[in-house]
Parts: structure tokens; C-alpha cells; sequence
């Protein structure tokens, strides 16, 4: 496990090494929290921000998209099948080929990424969105209409809430997907975790980077799903509300 | 009897006055099918009565019903509601002025029961105080204030629960119309009656014009201060009280429709307390008693269990069929005086061309 006095000669092949090598580092522990402290505010910190950018912005653009094609949908049935067919063609293209294959048209910056980004979110969002929708009981719907409501006053008032768990649902797996594909953002845009995950990868045996990098990914990919957990029994109290207490 | 009357500004119930419904000629057509749904219908009902459309399934009483509230589109013909065409008024206002009640009530899964009582007052635009005020009436009117189930959320109810909220959520904006479709179909037999008779004492108090869609003719009869019986496509058999209905069918459809055993359904619509009783002061000891609001059904059938004995019908207790408590003596009901009672109705009542059938005693117009 401990370097060898070649390699230590050799100067510094271990990224982000700094000025002030530690025990730790020096002799190439699995893991350095001494590195992780050193390092946090200039690689680590930065590469976590952008990544929730990058996540951000795209599931929000992607939610916004879906919202529009799934009530495109439901007001004109026809378009479903070609948007479905639309999205799983997106979904299928492997990431890494989308990337690149974005580079030409788009250039290599943070457009291309998120077009990336946001093509993965659309099957999901959209799918689970409409299935949300197309799930309120027709009674529910008949009842609504009945009392007089406009068809803006039951979509806001009555179907989007009740399709909320399907919504937030879908939301939770294109946030985690999200966050795990922008690891490979780097490919084409230097941002996100993806960066010292790759430089990691790139440069000798220390692991501590990589391990650093790959653990704020996962941490943040699960944050996010809480958070999202949270916000969806604040928002459907009914979901949970089962015969009387 | 416009919407503008109903956003009164004053009290949570200033809307009070029932409208008249009134169908000319009404005709539907579904596009690609030969027959219509409904052929040309015509009928009144008077501000505050209730109407029970009944027929056999495909017989377009569900159509009729949705028809009024514009759910389906008229093809042909006019709907009056307080002698204004339902087709001159905005959709919107017009259902806002409709109580709609449907068998699966269709009660907001994600609102709770106040919310949901709010409603279409929130449509209307009220103020919060007087929407509170309107929900905490109507929780006391249907019954469910004690039980602090303004907070609850539909799932945590019972059937009968929901059924009582849907009827308080029609309510909520005092409409001068009713629609009710099948509301108490989905209930077991035994709550059924019960939720009958508590929205009976109901519409007693708000006094609603309602159109009640059943395909039972026992819930029709009970319900009912007039029943329209309706024949595939539309086609009105005969448009009476219940009473009337019983007594005097139209034609064979609507004999056999009604049973065959429509002689002890009349006798179900008079209480004892119509009838020509003996006289209270020839006391016949250890008599068993029983309530003057009971029906003479209820009676006779006490009478054939009781193996002929004399009943002492006494004033007071609701419950039919009890046994009137402590009530004042009002008269004696024997099996021979009812066959005499019976056979004088129906001398007084004969109808042409039919014959066989018991007519009840001392029958009178229907309660409206």
C-alpha cells in the first residue's frame, strides 16, 4: 500500500496533489480525508455545485417539456404514440455517442450537455405525468365538470393533484438518472463530478479522488430522492390518509 | 333565480327558492346510431318537487338527467329551468346553480370533506367566513358535525358518509335544482333506506326541485312525489304520483314495471293516521299498539303476523312499525275493518277496464 520511493521521486503524479502532502497521501492510503479537506473548496466543492446545476436545469427543463407534450396528449390523443416514439428513440441513444454527436451542431458548452441531459428526462417525465393524469377516476372528473368547473379550474384543481404521486414518481427517477449520466458531462464540457471522477481515473493509483467524487455523487443522487420523498407527503396528505384513526 | 342571486351577499343560505323544471319536446341523438336515445320527451316538474325518472336500463333516464345540466348536448327540443332555456346560459353558471349528485359521488380524493363541501361556493367566489359558515351548516344538516369529520379526507369514510357529503357538496351553493343519478345505488340495502329517509327529512326542510334517477321502482314509489316511467328511447309511460301510478297504470308496460304486487306497495303510501279508524272509546284490552305515522302495509302485516288481533293505533313515534310508546289513542284497526275500508275505495276509485286489485284506504293526494 505504501508508495515506493521511486514514484514519490518521480514528482507529483497524484492530481490536485498540493503543496502540503500528507502522510496519508504520501504513502497512497486507500483513502485521505486530509486530501478531501485540502482539496474540497478548490475541486470538490465547485465539481458538486455544478453537477446540481447541471441536474437542476435539466430535470426542470425536462419536467416543463413533458408537462406541455402529456396535456398535448390529452387534448389530442394522436400525438402520444409519435411522442412516445420520439423519446424512447432519444432514451436509447447511448449518452456518451449523444455527447459527441451534440459537439457538431452545438458546440462543446453547457447547451449540448444539457440537450443531452434533458432528451434522458423526456420518456419518464412525460410517461409518468400522463399516467398520473389518465389515472383520476372518471367519476372524479364527471363530479368536477358537474359542479361547473372550467377545464383549466379542473386540471389545476383536480387532476394535477391528484396525479402528483405518478408525477413526483417519475420526477424521482429522472433526477437520479440525471445525476448519475451528468458524470459523464466531462466528455464534452468540463462540469460536474464527472471532472475529478475522470481526472481520478486518468492519473496513477491514488484512489481518495475518485472515492470522493463517486461518494458526493451518490449522496447527492439520494439527498435529491429525499428531498423528494419529503415534498411529496407535505404536498398529497390524503395519499396516506386510510380509514378513520 | 339567476346565478347573481345565488352570490347574495347576506347569510350562507339566501338563496332558498326551488325553480321550475320544464322539458319541450327533447330529443337526443347519438351520431352514427339509428334509433335515438331519446325520441321527444316532454314534462314539468314544479319548483320544489321531486321527480324520480325510472325505466329500465337503456331507457334514457341518465341521458334525460345529464341533458339538463348540458353534461350531453341537446339535439332537439327545450329545457326550461325557472323559465329560462338552459341553452341561453353560460355552462359554467348554469351547473353552478345545479346540485349534481352521481352513484360513485365522485367526492375530491385530495380535498377534505369541508373542502369539498366548499366546493362550488369557492367557484362562486364567497368570502371565507361565509363558506365556513355554509360548510358548518350543511355538516349540521347532513348530520356529521359531531363526528369532526370536517378534516377528514374521503378514503377515512364510510359509504354512507360519503354519500351524505356528496348530497351536503350538491347542497353547498343552495341550488334551486337537484340532479341526482342512482346516489344511493352503491349502498347496502339496510344504509340505503336509512340515507332514503334522512334525505327525505331532508329535501322536507330545503325543499329542492329535484330529478332522481333510479332503475327501482320500490326507491321511486318512496321517493317520489311524482314519477316519470321511461321506455327505451325516451318514450314517457306515464308521468304521475306514485299513488296514481299504483292505482291506475297507463298501460301494461308500466303494470308490469310497478309488479304485480302494487296493491301492497299502495298500501305503503298511507300512514294510519289518514285512514277512517273504529272508535277510541270502546277499549279492547291488551289491543297491541301501534304508531299512527306507520303505513297500513306496516299495519297489515302486523295484523296477518298477529293472527287478526285488533291494533290500538296511538298518536306519535316514528319509527314505522314501532309500537307508539305511551302516544294517545286515536283508534282500532281490525283485518275486517280494513277489508270494508278498502272495498269502500275502491267503489269510490274504480277505474275502467281494471278490476282485481286492493285499493288502500282512505287514499288522498300525494303529499306534495
Amino acid at each position: 500500500m505504501s508508495a515506493s520511493p521511486q514514484l514519490a521521486a518521480a514528482g507529483p503524479v497524484i492530481p490536485h496533489y498540493g503543496t502540503q502532502s500528507s502522510q496519508c497521501v504520501v504513502h497512497n492510503h486507500l483513502f485521505c480525508w486530509d486530501w478531501v479537506e485540502g482539496n474540497w473548496s478548490s475541486v470538490l466543492w465547485p465539481a458538486l455545485r455544478q453537477h446540481v446545476y447541471l441536474a437542476v436545469v435539466a430535470v426542470s427543463i425536462g419536467f416543463v417539456l413533458s408537462i406541455a407534450l402529456a396535456l398535448l396528449a390529452r387534448r389530442w390523443r394522436w400525438t402520444e404514440q409519435p411522442t412516445i416514439l420520439i423519446t424512447t428513440f432519444l432514451y436509447t441513444i447511448p449518452s456518451l455517442a449523444l455527447f459527441e454527436l451534440l459537439v457538431a451542431p452545438v458546440g462543446a458548452n453547457i447547451y449540448a450537455a444539457e440537450i443531452a441531459l434533458v432528451s434522458y428526462t423526456l420518456l419518464i417525465l412525460f410517461r409518468n405525468i400522463l399516467t398520473g393524469l389518465r389515472d383520476v377516476p372518471p367519476d372524479v372528473l364527471d363530479a368536477a365538470e358537474g359542479m361547473g368547473m372550467t377545464r383549466t379550474q379542473q386540471l389545476l384543481r383536480i387532476e394535477f393533484p391528484l396525479a402528483l404521486p405518478g408525477i413526483i414518481a417519475g420526477l424521482r427517477i429522472a433526477v437520479v438518472t440525471t445525476i448519475a449520466l451528468a458524470t459523464i458531462v466531462y466528455t464534452i464540457y468540463d462540469a460536474g463530478l464527472g471532472v475529478p471522477i475522470h481526472s481520478a481515473l486518468g492519473e496513477g493509483p491514488f484512489k481518495t479522488e475518485l472515492i470522493a467524487a463517486a461518494v458526493l455523487t451518490i449522496g447527492l443522487a439520494i439527498f435529491a430522492d429525499g428531498m423528494l420523498v419529503l415534498i411529496q407527503r407535505a404536498l398529497t396528505p390524503w395519499a396516506r390518509a386510510r380509514r378513520a384513526g | 333565480m339567476s346565478r347573481d342571486d345565488t352570490a347574495h351577499p347576506e347569510g350562507p343560505s339566501a338563496y332558498p327558492q326551488a325553480a321550475e323544471l320544464e322539458l319541450r319536446h327533447v330529443s337526443k341523438r347519438y351520431p352514427g346510431e339509428r334509433e335515438p336515445a331519446i325520441g321527444d320527451l316532454s314534462f314539468t316538474v314544479p319548483a320544489g318537487e321531486f321527480c324520480v325518472l325510472v325505466g329500465p336500463s337503456g331507457c334514457g333516464k341518465t341521458t334525460t338527467m345529464r341533458l339538463i345540466n348540458r353534461m350531453t348536448p341537446l339535439s332537439g327540443g327545450e329545457i326550461l329551468l325557472g323559465g329560462q332555456s338552459v341553452l341561453d346560459r353560460d355552462v359554467r353558471k348554469l351547473r353552478r346553480d345545479i346540485g349534481y349528485v352521481i352513484q360513485q359521488i365522485g367526492l375530491f380524493p385530495h380535498l377534505t370533506v369541508a373542502e369539498n363541501i366548499a366546493t362550488v361556493p369557492k367557484l362562486l367566489g364567497w368570502n371565507k367566513d361565509r363558506i365556513n359558515a355554509r360548510v358548518e351548516e350543511l355538516l349540521r344538516l347532513i348530520g356529521l358535525e359531531a363526528e369532526g369529520l370536517a378534516g377528514r379526507y374521503p378514503a377515512q369514510l364510510s359509504g354512507g358518509q360519503r354519500q351524505r357529503v356528496g348530497v351536503a357538496r350538491a347542497l353547498a351553493a343552495d341550488p334551486p335544482l337537484m340532479l341526482m343519478d342512482e346516489p344511493f345505488g352503491a349502498i347496502d340495502p339496510i344504509n340505503r333506506a336509512r340515507l332514503q329517509d334522512e334525505f327525505l327529512a331532508l329535501q322536507a326542510k330545503v325543499k329542492k326541485t329535484i330529478v332522481f334517477v333510479t332503475h327501482d321502482i320500490d326507491e321511486a314509489i318512496k321517493m317520489g312525489d311524482r314519477i316519470a316511467i321511461l321506455r327505451k328511447g325516451g318514450m314517457l309511460q306515464q308521468y304521475d304520483t306514485p299513488r296514481e301510478i299504483l292505482a291506475h297504470p297507463a298501460n301494461d308496460f308500466v303494470a308490469q314495471f310497478v309488479g304485480a304486487d302494487r296493491g301492497i306497495k299502495r298500501l305503503s303510501l298511507t300512514t294510519l293516521s289518514e285512514i277512517k279508524l273504529l272508535d277510541p272509546a270502546r277499549d279492547r284490552a291488551g289491543a297491541r299498539r301501534i304508531s299512527a305515522s306507520a303505513s297500513v302495509r306496516d299495519a297489515l302485516s302486523v295484523l296477518l303476523t298477529d293472527g287478526g288481533r285488533a291494533l290500538a293505533v296511538v298518536e306519535g313515534g316514528s319509527e314505522s312499525g314501532g309500537d307508539g310508546g305511551e302516544g294517545r289513542l286515536l283508534g282500532f284497526l281490525t283485518l275486517s275493518h280494513l277489508e270494508r275500508l278498502i272495498a269502500e275505495e275502491y267503489e269510490q276509485d274504480r277505474a275502467p277496464g281494471e278490476g282485481q286489485e286492493p285499493a288502500p284506504a282512505g287514499a288522498r293526494g300525494a303529499g306534495a
